[in-house]
This record gives structure tokens, sequence and C-alpha cells, in this order.
């Protein structure tokens, strides 16, 4: 299969999942490994070999009497959901801009790949018109990727830093 | 000494000023309210005489006098709105050369992205601030400073400065000043929710150097072209022979 006949399986299994009473489904087949679950709105991830995107579906929350009639306790699913989501957080540009490494042009980058880094710890800033926007990570982890050179444009929503949650 | 009560008395905003910090000295008023956690009210202003290290874009110095001009910050976080935030930007500059219209009748102009001018020479000049965490900008500061009453300007400048006092020939009430922009400000950020078209083009009609040929300085690069219009965002257009480019920021100057 190539990427965009796995995505098309993936969708099928999701519309199956979604219609019947099943509320968390494991496939593994080869190269292709991915699990459905529809008790909590946590979000799925996928994996698809070769492809380094990843594809993060959202399901809508469904009705409580489907998981009545599961069976399977909610809690438990949502946190083994939780445990298979990446561990890879995004952080993402609130602004158009020029994003920038460091405070000023000859100071040391906020931070760099390896870097352990707090919720609150100031990763760059996204200069617009004179507002200099400091934006700091919300998560606990540690820098695996700067995904944007200094001083280039940034769109509203691109991802710049790649963190692994603690 | 800047009088309380005369700022109050003409004060007529619901939130703006109303929790006013009033201090002899802060290295940066911008720096002070955006990193002091324990100032949580939306529309906080924090004036202070003096600033020890008063900043503009790049790390530039911001001189003025004690207790002659106005150097201050507002503090806005509650319902930032991402998108909107560059029209908040130029909105300030917008205030500024209204009140400033307003009081004493002078010739004001706006060079973008938010320098005030009265006689092509630098009356204000405002950064902001911000942090965001997440997808969420969780606080901005506004920082303005005002050359209200300095009777000179000496060393070097990027622009040359003025003050009101330069150009009005009289000493004017900075508390006076201070409510005007304050009241003129908060009716601006209502209509940057409403009617943003419209704060974008009354920005637009004091904005001398759209239609001109024009540098533009931004990062190490320098740029020649039309200065073509600003778009929704508050980014400059510029019209190049082969193309049209969204600058995001830098020093635009007549070519």
């Amino acid at each position: 299969m190539d990427n965009n006949q796995k995505l098309d399986f993936i969708k099928k299994i999701i519309k199956v999942v979604e219609k019947s009473e099943i509320t968390e489904l494991s496939y593994q087949e080869g190269e292709i490994k991915l699990k459905v679950s529809k008790n909590s709105p946590v979000t799925q991830q996928f994996s698809l070999p070769g492809n380094p995107q990843f594809h993060h579906v959202s399901l809508p929350s469904h009705q409580p009497e489907t998981r009545n009639e599961s069976g399977s306790q909610p809690i438990d699913a949502k946190d083994s959901a939780a445990e298979k989501t990446s561990d890879l957080h995004e952080i993402k540009s609130p602004i158009v801009g020029t994003f920038y490494r460091s405070p000023a042009p000859d100071a040391d980058p906020y931070v760099q790949i390896g870097d352990t880094v707090a919720s609150g710890t100031v990763l760059c800033i996204v200069e617009a018109m004179k507002l200099m926007n400091e934006i700091e990570s919300d998560i606990n982890g540690k820098i695996v990727k700067i995904l944007v050179e200094n001083a280039t444009a940034v769109e509203y929503n691109q991802p710049l830093f790649l963190i692994k949650k603690d | 000494m800047f009088n309380i009560e005369e700022f109050d008395i003409k004060l007529d905003t619901d939130y703006l000023g109303r929790n006013f910090v009033y201090v002899e000295e802060v290295d940066s008023t911008n720096k002070f309210l955006l990193q002091t956690k324990e100032y949580q009210e939306n529309g906080t202003v924090l004036l202070a005489e003096n600033q020890t290290d008063g900043r503009g874009r790049l790390n530039r110095t911001w001189l003025s006098n004690k207790e002659q001009n106005l150097t201050f910050s507002i503090l806005l976080n509650e319902g930032i709105n991402p998108s909107l935030i560059n029209i908040i930007n130029l909105a300030s500059s917008l205030a500024v050369a209204q009140s400033i219209e307003n009081l004493y009748q002078l010739h004001v102009e706006l060079k973008w992205p938010n320098d005030v001018l009265i006689n092509k020479k630098k009356t204000a000049g405002i950064l902001l601030e911000s942090s965001s965490k997440g997808n969420k900008i969780e606080r901005v500061v506004i920082g303005i400073g005002l050359n209200v009453n300095q009777p000179n300007f000496t060393g070097k400048y990027n622009i040359p400065p003025t003050s009101i006092r330069l150009e009005f020939k009289k000493v004017v009430s900075r508390e006076r000043l201070l409510s005007e922009l304050l009241n003129n400000l908060e009716e601006l950020f209502t209509a940057v929710e409403h009617a943003p078209d419209k704060v974008l083009n009354d920005w637009k009609n004091r904005c001398k150097l759209i239609g001109e040929k024009i540098k533009i300085i931004s990062g190490e690069e320098t740029k020649f072209g039309i200065f073509e219009d600003i778009d929704e965002n508050g980014f400059l257009i510029l019209k190049t022979q082969s193309t049209k480019e969204k600058i995001h920021f830098g020093d635009v100057s007549l070519r």
C-alpha cells in the first residue's frame, strides 16, 4: 500500500469503529500499526512508516450508553490511549512574523537541541511590527528538534519546536 | 511630579488606567509590567518618571528627561485575539495621534509600523512585548514613550526627535494628555474588535508614505520599492519591479 491507500484504509477503520459498538480497536499488520478508541476525546495517533508526519485525528465524543454497553472502563481506555499518543509535543507560533532564537542578534540562543525545558521557559521570539512576542514552553520536556531557521518568516500556527515530553 | 488627581478627573475609561501605578524609576516599564506577574488587572498602567533601561526595537535605547515626558506601559491580559494583535499595535499609534490632534491641533503623521511624527520629527515611539504559551497570548504590554515637555534634544537619533512643547510652543499638561490618550485608546480597542477595517483606514489616512518610493531596512537586508498598502493584518506591502512582498518589520524611510 502507498501512503494514500494507507490513509484510506485507516479512515475506513475509523468509520467502522465509529458506527459499531466497539470502543477500542488495535490493529497491526506488517508495518501498519494503529489503535482506534472512541471513549475519550484524546487525540489518536497513527504511525505510518516512511512518512515522518503524524496524522492526528480527533474522534467526536460518543453517547454514554455506548460506553456502558461496552463493558470496558472509560478511564482505563483514556489512560492507555494517552500512553500510546506520541510523546512529542509541537510548539507553534501564535502569530505571523519573524522567528528569532535569541533575544538580540549578538546574544546566545534561548535554547538548543537537547536542552531540558520547563513549562514557562522562553524558547524564542516572533516579531511582527515592533511587537516582540516571547513564546514559552507549555510543557516540561527536552528539545528534540528546532524546525525553523533563525530570522526567517513564520506563519500562524507553524510548528517551531518539537519537545519530548517528560 | 505627576498630579494623579488631575489625571484621574479627566480619565473616562472603564478599564484602561483604572489600576494606575506611578513610580519614580524603573529599568523598563515594559519589562517590569511583563515580568511582574502580581500585576494581573487588565488595563493596568505603569508610569515611570525615569527609565534606566528604556528600550526600543533591537535593544535600541529610549532616552527621556525626568518629569518632562510620558514613559509608560499598558498591560492587556484578557481576551487577546492573536489575529488582531497587529491592529492593536497600529491602534496604539493612532490613539497617540488623535490625542495630540484633539488637544493641540497639531498635524500628526504616522510612520509604519507605529511611530508618531510631528513635522516629520518623531514625538512618540511604541514597542509592544508579549508572552505566549501554547497558542495563547497571555500578556501584552504596550510601551509608549511620548516626548511632551522636553525643551531640547542632544545626541544621535535615527529619526530627528521633537516634543509637543517644541511644536506647540507651550508647556502642556502631561496629566491631561495621558487621560486623553487612554480615553481614545480604550475606544479604539473596542473598534479593533468590531470594526478593524475602520481602524486600519484611519491609520492609513495618517500615513503619508503610502504610494511613495521607500527604502526599508529589514534585518540585514535593505529593500527598495513602492509602499503600496498595508494588508488586513497590518503588514506592509512592498511592490518591487517583479513582485509584491509582505514585510513584517523594518525601518521605513523615503528613498
